[in-house]
């Protein structure tokens, strides 16, 4: 705290944080725009602002992509680092609110709700998202997670007649803001122990030996509660149904997806970087032989192990009993936290690198699922049943076979993205020798077969077709579509290039010192 | 004078009643109220510790938890009010619709 350097650099600066500095900016003039066209109508307006946020997310992604990919290491005035993994994690999320904002543009003329706020809140969701899995100090962590958790809110809020959505955003806000809390008494212990808030520091202090103390270990405990309830680990999921369910459903999508990322990057770097530093090939920190990394390992394993096997079981379990489909893919969320969480009780390179893939492929056939879901939204109800699925596949043909595509990856099913990653985190577990929860997760996971495939079922009977799709679908929407559903093949047949570059990003977790 | 032990208990003790509060209340007004308990009791301790290690940091933290929770408190209390517009309660027993 006390060694910062205040050299100011605008090209260090943007090259670190210029994802974070293109948002911010852009969120800024998004809302002047707003004001600037309120002599439009209010759909037009709503639609260019739908566009310019999809730009602005494009330029992010590009600025992101377009940094030296061989760059890492580097450290903004020990608050903001920019390694590969962190980029990895950020470009996952700004691409959730790429796909999101595409499906947002009609959603919103579906639904009648055009402000312009929405899209302002979704940059910001982003922005705090990005500055969140970036930060290298605790206390950056707690605001940037704040400010991501604030936007999500205010989102989740975002239906003001629908009582639904209301009731969905207080339950997320009440539970979400005493998650924080504890992630708070977590920092505040660390730094009344260590005296420090940087993370690599504290990875220092806690080697020379304070990795037995009992207060350490209690923080670590509360920081990671405080995640847990962002990554909806059960026994911190209880908010997740009720939110998901009440929530506009790309938003759900999208907090499914960018805010998960967000929470399961920033606990592995926590893990790895502080608590059980990895060990490197090249350019090992110094303190590394003084600690026995699997004594480390035997204070956090046996407790995520247990935890990751309640939340597989629990979330596939009660998500067989769901009639409402977002209900049901809330319980499946839990289910992916856990199958992800396996990938870092491995805690090897190979379970870190699934993780990443993880989150990528999730991203899409989430996002995906909740594409078409929008589309039959009740008007009452901002959510809908099973039923209304009967017959989808043969009234709308492409829509039945994109739901199909992305309920079958999310199934896990070859040849998609969701097979593919759940290979990679179980054959990691296997590699250490958990074969136990390897074999019970995959045994949940053909329960949830059972409840993806139900709903395709559904889709193809042929008795009693419903016509419950609103409107026309937008183009942007189809645009999405294609996208996650290209994606979904595609990291499905040829996942190795997305595996080479999710492996570089786990490696650059050594790297942060 | 206290040294830093006492400190550090009270707030611990303060974290534990807003917790339990936050945990058996009905009414989300003090949900609120225990959810802010904790991040004071938070403050508190960061607080000790700062003036324990003669190290400004957590006193600078402090102000920007202040910043955090009135900003949260903004964002809850207008999501309570709209809620509050359908069901005209804050007993959180009445926010059922959301149920399995």
């Amino acid at each position: 705290m006390n060694d910062l350097n205040f050299s100011f650099d605008f090209f260090h600066l943007w090259q670190v944080i210029g994802g974070q500095l293109i948002l911010i900016v852009a969120g800024l003039i998004l809302i002047l725009a707003d004001i600037a066209m309120l002599k439009l109508d209010e759909d037009v307006r709503s639609r260019r602002l739908g566009w310019l946020t999809v730009i602005i997310f494009a330029l992010t992604a590009a600025h992101m992509m377009s940094r030296e990919w061989g760059l890492h290491n580097i450290v903004f005035m020990g608050i903001f680092s920019a390694d590969k993994f962190s980029i990895f994690v950020s470009i996952v999320m700004v691409l959730s609110g790429l796909l999101a904002a595409l499906m947002s543009i009609g959603y919103l003329q579906n639904n009648d709700v055009m402000k312009g706020e929405y899209y302002i809140l979704m940059i910001y969701a982003v922005a705090g998202a990005i500055g969140l899995v970036q930060s290298v100090d605790l206390l950056m962590m707690f605001i940037t997670l704040e400010v991501m958790s604030l936007a999500i809110y205010a989102l989740a809020a975002f239906l003001k007649n629908n009582r639904f959505s209301q009731e969905g955003a207080l339950k997320y806000f009440l539970l979400g803001s005493f998650g924080s809390a504890f992630f708070l008494f977590g920092v505040a212990v660390i730094y009344g122990v260590t005296g420090t808030i940087n993370l690599t520091k504290i990875a220092q202090s806690i080697a020379g030996g304070l990795y037995t103390n009992p207060a350490i270990l209690l923080a670590f405990a509360m920081l990671s509660v405080g995640l847990f309830f962002k990554m909806a680990m059960v026994p911190f999921h209880m908010w997740t149904p009720d939110v998901y369910e009440g929530s506009p459903s790309v938003i759900t999508g999208f907090m499914a997806t960018a805010v998960k990322a967000a929470a399961f990057g920033v606990f592995v770097k926590l893990l790895f970087v502080t608590f059980t530093p990895m060990l490197s090939q090249s350019g090992q920190p110094d303190f590394q032989n003084t600690i026995n990394l699997a004594a480390l390992g035997a204070y956090w394993k046996p407790v995520l192990w247990w935890l990751a096997l309640l939340t597989m079981f629990f979330g596939n379990l009660i998500a067989v009993s769901q009639q409402n489909v977002k209900r049901m893919l809330a319980y499946s969320s839990i289910a992916h936290a856990g199958y992800m969480a396996v990938g870092i009780i491995a805690a090897n390179g190979d379970g870190r690198m699934g993780v990443l893939f993880y989150l990528f492929s999730y991203t899409l056939m989430n996002l995906g699922a909740f594409g078409v879901i929008y589309l039959i939204d009740g008007k009452e109800r901002n959510a809908q049943t099973l039923e209304d699925y009967r017959g989808l596949g043969y009234k709308y043909p492409a829509l039945g076979f994109l739901m199909g595509l992305f309920l079958v990856a999310m199934a896990g099913l070859p040849p998609t993205a969701g097979f593919i990653a759940k290979f990679y985190v179980f054959a990691a577990a296997i590699k250490e020798g958990y074969f136990l929860l390897a074999a019970l997760g995959v045994m949940t996971s053909v329960i949830g077969a059972y409840y993806y495939l139900r709903v395709i079922y559904m889709m193809y009977m042929k008795d009693e077709v419903r016509d419950v799709v609103r409107g026309p679908v937008a183009m942007p929407t189809v645009i999405a579509l294609v996208i996650t559903a290209i994606g979904v093949i595609y990291l499905g047949i040829l996942p190795e290039q997305l595996a080479n570059i999710a492996n570089a990003a786990q490696q650059s977790l050594s790297m942060i010192f | 004078m206290a040294g830093i032990n006492e400190y550090v208990i009270l707030s611990c003790v303060l974290f534990g009643l807003g917790t339990i509060g936050f945990l058996t209340r009905r009414n989300a007004l003090i949900l609120f109220m225990s959810v802010e308990l904790m991040l004071n009791s938070i403050n508190l301790m960061l607080v000790a510790f700062s003036a324990a290690r003669a190290d400004m940091g957590g006193q600078v933290m402090v102000l920007f938890i202040f910043a955090v929770a009135a900003a949260e408190v903004a964002v809850g209390l207008a999501i309570l009010i709209c809620l509050f517009k359908h069901v005209h309660s804050v007993d959180i027993n009445k926010f059922n619709v959301l149920k399995w």
